[in-house]
């Protein structure tokens, strides 16, 4: 039940996340939209690039859609509503990250063409930029919460957020999560206008729009994860769990949005020292000042 | 029971399934994937066994470390491709008879050692995270500590012979050439 429940919450989000995407490109709200643009991929010719390594290319789209709804099964909605409460939620959820990389690789190397192979190399670069920004503040986080349990970690956030807690994590993670997420400004795997699309580029119809579908969950995903894990889950007043969790989700995802409208893209070589020369002191920093949180507030 | 042994064989058949497609395949990105799933089919085995953390532990290492292979074995074969025809393969010989005595040793190992008494219930979850924890931490400390510095030291060592030293010398080299 709790399954059904999760999965359709997760529609619910990439499809009010797409008609939000619609309006701030467009500047018209339409909520069918969404819908009719899946519609027409479905009725669109998908093609084949000439000797593509079929497999990947097929399995790619799938993958990275069975990953981002893999992550937000150990992410909770309410104390109880959540698909599998593993004891291990915290590093279940980078495990099945870690899966975007080898989607993206497929789809890079699949379709045998030059953009689409630079798009998916390029995210593994990108990958070494961001992912201890991914890890060491989910680190600090399990630190305060004394478990890798994730209802635990929005438990132990009764009364005092981590976004207030540890406000240096939730910026990294924030940003790492962006660069996950491959949203503007990190969207160098598809770099619109630069790569032709990069991993998208070879891809056309329902392929295609499983691939759009894929994104999009896997924002929802990561939003939601933001939330678990800094705002606090489902905590707030008046409103049931649940509705706090969808929106706080959809706040962080629509940030996400937002903040790539405003900037423009980054230079891989730039995301990698940035990454390296100043996230990781600065996560480095933060456990060491949350340790000493835990140690001596009570 | 016959649940978990059902399934400890399929991902154990999986994984020797992605291990052969490794060799039987030209394509370098295909292999190195190929290996990452045969990989991910022991962390699957793991988890069949009631050890969660490793288990997502190795599903989580090996999708990184795989993906970083793969790229290395593009950049340093003539055919990463395998489209080229050419063969990948050397010392055939040598290398069927090193496997099937590797082979012949792990299943006598498997069959003959004397494993001690099986635990009838695994600790929960939970239990084994902290459990593995305090073990990193306690009596184990020194070993990995050891074995991370040590790892560390390689990584910059590597780096800084692959970094190209500015001598005057090859500065007039750059400028002969440009």
């Amino acid at each position: 039940m709790n399954f059904v429940i999760v999965l359709l919450a997760l529609l619910g989000s990439v499809w009010l996340l797409a008609v939000v995407e619609g309006w701030t490109t467009t500047g018209r709200l339409r909520p069918a939209a969404p819908l009719l643009s899946g519609l027409a991929h479905l009725g669109r010719e998908s093609i084949v690039p000439r000797t593509p390594d079929r497999v990947f290319f097929e399995t790619a789209p799938v993958l990275l859609l069975i990953v981002a709804v893999l992550g937000a099964a150990v992410l909770p909605l309410a104390p109880t509503l959540v698909i599998a409460d593993l004891a291990t939620g915290a590093l279940f959820i980078n495990a099945a990250l870690a899966y975007v990389l080898v989607a993206l690789i497929m789809a890079g190397w699949g379709p045998n063409g030059a953009y689409a192979m630079i798009g998916g190399w390029r995210f593994l670069g990108q990958l070494i930029a961001y992912a201890m920004l991914i890890v060491m503040p989910i680190t600090a986080v399990a630190m305060r919460a004394e478990s890798l349990v994730t209802t635990v970690i929005v438990g132990s956030q009764d009364g005092l957020w981590n976004i207030v807690y540890q406000p240096l994590g939730f910026v990294l993670f924030f940003i790492a999560a962006m660069a996950l997420a491959f949203r503007a400004p990190f969207d160098l795997p598809t770099a619109p206008g630069e790569l032709g699309g990069g991993v998208d580029a070879e891809y056309t119809g329902v392929r295609l729009g499983v691939l759009r579908l894929a994104r999009l969950t896997l924002v929802i995903t990561l939003a939601s994860a933001t939330t678990v894990f800094y705002l606090g889950g489902w905590h707030g007043p008046l409103l049931p769990p649940w509705a706090w969790s969808l929106i706080k989700t959809l706040a962080v995802a629509v940030s996400m949005l937002l903040a790539g409208r405003y900037l423009p893209r980054i230079r891989e070589a730039d995301l990698m020292r940035w990454c390296w020369t100043l996230g990781i002191p600065l996560a480095l920093l933060n456990i060491i000042v949350v340790g000493l949180l835990v140690l001596v507030v009570p | 029971m016959y649940a978990q042994a059902f399934f400890v064989a399929v991902f154990g058949l999986a994984a020797i399934g992605f291990g052969v497609v490794v060799f039987r395949t030209s394509s370098m990105v295909r292999s190195a994937l190929a290996l990452l799933f045969s990989q991910t089919a022991v962390g699957c085995m793991f988890l069949a066994m009631q050890t969660e953390f490793l288990g997502v532990l190795q599903i989580m290492m090996m999708a990184t470390e795989m993906s970083i292979m793969a790229i290395f074995m593009v950049m340093f074969m003539m055919d990463p491709g395998g489209m080229g025809g050419m063969d990948m393969t050397h010392q055939k010989r040598f290398s069927i008879g090193a496997g099937v005595v590797a082979a012949g040793v792990a299943i006598v190992v498997a069959f003959w050692a004397d494993w001690g008494p099986v635990t009838a219930e695994a600790p929960d979850a939970a239990m084994q995270t902290r459990a593995l924890g305090m073990e990193l931490l306690g009596r184990s400390m020194l070993i990995f500590e050891t074995a991370g510095i040590t790892i560390l030291t390689a990584m910059i060592a590597a780096t800084a012979v692959a970094i190209p030293v500015q001598t005057t010398a090859n500065i007039a080299d750059k400028e002969d050439t440009e």
